[in-house]
């Protein structure tokens, strides 16, 4: 039998609530808000107190799929990353750097929102940068 | 209290044990088992309160003959009760220690910091309903007023589920908030007040006043003196005290044959 509850940040949105996950023998079993957390104060929206079933759901994606023959197939990667690098430079080559635009993510950090305008602006050389809050 | 527990888990009376302790800074439940005796030293008596017996009735679900100890506050003991006489624990799996309660009508001088209660904003007061009122002030109100303060307080409400999911003596597989015949979805607020009534109907006979929906919900709704008005009336129609009388609850007969007399209202 083990038992354990973990402290967390909810990944939903970017406030940062604090969460506690109970894990009950190797599982997780449920969310709940922590009290002492300055953020939300022992209080949770409903998608913070079920952040435990998009972990265990069994809809949740574990590896990239790339379509092939007009079916989407799982894949390593390295693979992915190398299909999708590729598709980018032919794209940019072909109709410029304004053609791809980037949106960054209320879900992700501060540090990777900042990693990914900074890919926009310098690797694929385009302003075309905008956040999913303002969609 | 360290001691009683370090004795408990190495002459096995319980298999584990529902504490606190700091982690991360935070005063958070901890689990302490035979294989972490060395940190018995840092259990606490938190200031947070988090529903232990919760905790104890999900793991009993899984592991039926588990020994389980925990710290109780009067809070948690009234839920335990429920949770015994509702099948949800066995008693004789079940050991506590009792600690010091928060400060409350019931006692005064606990060191509980959360349910101080904080003084209502002034709309609250002018429009709504304020979460430190009693029973009986809040039935001052005319009709007309007291349905329109209500509803006030049950519109901000975000359906997060919160009151039901914190809720120590919520344990029904289906639940009737989730029950499309019954209330409406789609639609933030919910249907209300329905929403708020089935649950605080449900409440009847089963609400132990820990007030840890209150402290969970996002949009300060009154609940506990909402469900505090239900068992009112449970206590005087049934002659039932929530979580201290040791008898079935009113509300659990099965069959057609009603066996107690309702008093005249």
């Amino acid at each position: 039998m083990d038992f354990k509850l973990i402290p967390s940040t909810c990944s939903y949105c970017g406030t940062g609530c604090g969460v506690l996950f109970q894990v009950m023998d190797g599982r997780l079993i449920d969310t709940l808000p922590m009290k002492t957390h300055p953020v939300n104060e022992g209080k949770l929206c409903i998608k913070g107190w079920n952040l435990h079933e998009h972990v265990i759901s069994d809809k949740r994606l574990k590896s990239p799929m790339i379509k092939k023959d007009g079916e989407l197939q799982e894949s390593s990667w390295d693979e992915a990353i190398r299909v999708t690098a590729d598709k980018f430079k032919s794209i940019i080559n072909e109709h410029g750097p304004d053609s791809v635009g980037v949106l960054a993510s209320a879900k992700i950090t501060n540090e990777e929102n900042y990693l990914a305008q900074k890919f926009a602006r310098a690797v694929i050389g385009t302003n075309n940068v905008d956040h999913c809050a303002r969609l | 209290m360290q001691e009683q527990v370090r004795e408990w888990l190495e002459q096995g009376k319980v298999d584990i044990f529902l504490g606190y302790k700091k982690i991360q800074g935070h005063p958070l439940p901890y689990c302490f088992t035979k294989d972490n005796l060395d940190e018995i030293s840092e259990l606490i008596v938190a200031e947070a309160r988090y529903s232990l017996e919760k905790m104890a009735t999900k793991i009993a679900a899984e592991h039926k003959e588990l020994k389980i100890g925990l710290l109780t506050r009067d809070c948690n003991q009234r839920a335990l009760n429920v949770l015994y006489i509702w099948n949800q624990l066995n008693p004789e799996n079940i050991k506590t220690i009792g600690v010091n309660c928060c400060p409350s009508n019931l006692k005064e001088g606990g060191d509980c910091s959360y349910l101080k209660p904080k003084p209502a904003p002034s709309v609250k007061k002018m429009i709504g309903i304020d979460n430190n009122m009693a029973v009986e002030t809040a039935e001052e109100f005319g009709q007309k007023e007291r349905i329109n303060r209500w509803m006030y307080e049950f519109q901000k409400c975000i359906k997060c589920y919160g009151c039901r999911d914190i809720c120590p003596v919520c344990f029904c597989k289906e639940c009737s908030l989730e029950h499309t015949d019954l209330i409406g979805t789609g639609n933030i607020p919910p249907e209300i007040p329905i929403f708020h009534l089935v649950r605080a109907v449900h409440m009847g006979g089963r609400c132990i006043d820990c007030g840890l929906c209150e402290d969970a919900c996002p949009a300060y709704i009154p609940l506990r003196l909402l469900y505090r008005k239900v068992n009112d009336i449970v206590l005087n129609i049934f002659d039932y005290k929530t979580g201290t009388s040791a008898d079935q609850s009113p509300f659990n007969m099965l069959g057609e044959e009603v066996t107690l007399k309702p008093k005249p209202i």
